[in-house]
């Protein structure tokens, strides 16, 4: 009982992490499932919608036109509401621009895929970085989901329950939206066979499109929700995307809920180890892939995919 | 795509037109770089990387295993080659021995758990691993230095024998790694042109076909990942002594992938020197559009994007359509002639 009193927070932590981890690599596996291309500029679309959020939301954020002053009255729950809808549609926009690019590399070897969103990542940070410099950025909060509560004795962030909320919701409405709907039901047939999927009259050309757009929209959301406990730095992408290739590897590449697992399970290891050896908490999550990939070759919960081809 | 077109010509030797280019042009660097405006570090600087970039094109071009976690084990090597100088013995030798060593070793040890793996999931395991060098490399400040780095690393005097060639100057540091650079050179071009570089090229058309022909196909990608990070050790080494230090940045994703932006803007798919061209067209890109805009890595990212939309064969792709366009040309032509003569 007084392992678990220790554990506890950090235990709770490390949900809270790995729910939002979860979260930006489901996005990553829906274009990885039907484009068969692995979105390396994830990482820096999700630091695009932060940085787009600070932008809508704080005064000081990037937009500096006098005609928006009326807007920057509105009271600040109002300007966050906003830029949670509006910053993840213009990260789309910005995603179907990439995914534009992207189709002169279908139906030759992958790697060109991977290495074209390779070039993007380098080119959305530089324009980050030339647009709100290279200094943090801080994304203001409503004030209703700031400060913290004493629960046992402890202190824990009312923000990370928000956030996990947050992103137990989104995870949920993305399952609902993939199992319930016809275009979820597209997106999963395009992720077993594109090719049928084509056959059967279906315009595949704007079904790629389509969850290019909803899938980098998905990483600007985890940008936004992550921006206050990471802070918004130009660099932030890397610190994202790389636990979501964990993830999907260890999860299984193209499982929906092995990811989720594997969100959690990484999410509970990092903060663990951040309790006991802070130093290690980030290695920690490389260590239990290789021993996971080691025993089981496609993840806890993979079958044969098209990465492997 | 086949890869090394120059190989028909003199597949067989060590030597071949484009290498002897290659060389006059490294080996006399230090006495015209300074009166084209430019300084000689900069010549250490892109000898350094051309080495590395030449060993990754082992892995992508040849073997068509892309990784995206190199950086490791160039960061490996430098390390390597401080520790033993700090720890063991402050000879040049041994300390570049021991930065190849260490960086085959750990790339080994890494190879064995994803070498049975191909394309995209491979490339996904080498950054989980690259990723992981990285954050212990910056964490164990007790014998990286963390995020400050390995400082204070000696240029050692290369020993020959009796004489001995002291390598503080840029001068002379320019001309050991041009040593450096011709023999791993020589090395690899023989590799490439080798049964075992034949076995690699046909990996990457297909894998599965040498599979069936009975090749083991896991122990050539094995040893062409550990292969390819021993000369990224090697070249790691020779930086940590460049730059008088090693730090944890070559390390990073981001360096990882300049290895990448540079092999393949160059046209490392289609021939060997493509890496090389790459290296020079990056660092020459770097000063030249570094001191107009601090945002230079924005363009050469576009540039690079456009390269992979348009051309994937890079550079040396170009020049070796423009070379086979002149002769396609000349043949039409004679044939034009052909029938005046004979009249």
């Amino acid at each position: 009982m007084e392992l678990l009193g220790t554990l506890g927070p950090h235990l709770l932590n490390g949900i809270a992490l790995g729910l939002l981890f979860a979260l930006v690599a489901l996005g990553f596996m829906l274009i990885i499932g039907v484009m068969e291309v692995i979105n390396l500029a994830h990482g820096s679309l999700f630091a695009l919608g932060a940085y787009v959020a600070v932008a809508l939301v704080s005064p000081e954020g990037g937009l500096r036109l006098s005609a928006l002053a009326p807007y920057f009255s509105l009271q600040i729950p109002v300007r966050f509401a906003v830029a949670v809808v509006l910053a993840p549609l213009a990260v789309a926009g910005v995603g179907m621009l990439l995914e534009l690019c992207l189709r002169r590399t279908y139906g030759r070897d992958p790697l060109y895929g991977l290495l074209l969103t390779f070039g993007a990542a380098l080119v959305i940070e530089e324009l980050i970085r030339l647009v709100w410099g290279p200094t943090e950025r801080f994304l203001p909060l409503p004030t209703a989901i700031t400060g913290g509560v004493t629960m046992g004795g402890l202190v824990y962030s009312v923000y990370r329950f928000f956030a996990s909320a947050f992103a137990v919701g989104m995870i949920l409405l993305l399952w609902l939206f993939l199992q319930r709907t016809r275009y979820g039901a597209l997106i999963k047939a395009g992720a077993h066979d594109s090719e049928m999927v084509r056959a059967l009259g279906v315009n595949l050309t704007r079904l790629r499109l389509l969850v290019f757009a909803f899938g980098t929209g998905l990483a600007a959301v985890a940008g936004i929700v992550m921006a206050p406990i990471w802070g918004v730095r130009p660099h932030v992408g890397v610190d994202a995307v790389v636990p979501a290739f964990v993830i999907i590897v260890l999860g299984g590449v193209g499982s929906f809920w092995g990811a989720v697992i594997a969100g959690l399970l990484i999410g509970m290891v990092v903060g663990l180890t951040g309790a006991f050896a802070t130093a290690w908490s980030l290695v920690s999550m490389y260590v239990l892939l290789v021993l996971v990939v080691t025993v089981r070759g496609r993840g806890l919960l993979g079958k044969k995919s098209v990465l492997e081809r | 795509m086949t890869v090394g077109n120059e190989s028909r010509t003199l597949a067989a030797g060590w030597l071949s037109p484009g290498m002897l280019v290659a060389f006059a042009v490294f080996g006399t660097l230090p006495l015209w770089i300074e009166h084209v405006g430019l300084y000689r570090y900069l010549g250490v600087e892109i000898l350094i990387w051309c080495l590395f970039a030449l060993g990754f094109n082992l892995l992508l071009g040849y073997t068509g295993l892309p990784s995206f976690g190199h950086g490791a084990y160039f960061g490996i090597g430098a390390y390597a080659m401080g520790l033993t100088q700090f720890h063991l013995v402050a000879d040049l030798w041994i300390g570049l021995l021991a930065a190849m060593l260490a960086a085959a070793v750990v790339g080994g040890g890494v190879a064995l758990f994803i070498s049975h793996r191909r394309g995209i999931y491979f490339a996904l395991m080498t950054i989980a691993f690259g990723q992981m060098f990285f954050f212990i490399a910056s964490k164990w400040t007790s014998v990286t230095g963390g995020e400050d780095g390995l400082l204070n690393i000696a240029r050692l005097p290369a020993r020959l024998g009796v004489v001995a060639f002291d390598l503080t100057g840029n001068l002379a540091m320019s001309y050991f790694v041009f040593a450096v650079f011709v023999v791993a050179t020589a090395f690899l071009w023989r590799l490439i042109h080798s049964p075992f570089g034949k076995v690699l090229r046909a990996i990457k058309q297909n894998e599965t076909r040498m599979a069936y022909l009975g090749y083991r196909v896991y122990v050539y990608k094995w040893a062409s990942f550990t292969l390819s990070c021993a000369v990224a050790g090697l070249a790691g080494g020779l930086f940590a002594m460049a730059q008088n230090g090693a730090y944890v940045q070559v390390m990073s994703l981001q360096w990882s992938g300049v290895v990448v932006l540079m092999t393949l803007i160059g046209g490392g798919l289609v021939s060997f020197w493509g890496p090389v061209v790459g290296t020079v067209v990056y660092f020459l890109a770097r000063d030249l559009l570094g001191a107009y805009t601090e945002s230079w890595l924005l363009w050469f990212g576009l540039m690079f994007m456009l390269v992979v939309m348009f051309k994937p064969e890079g550079l040396a792709g170009l020049w070796q359509e423009a070379v086979a366009r002149h002769a396609a040309h000349r043949r039409a032509r004679a044939g034009a002639l052909q029938p005046a003569a004979s009249e």
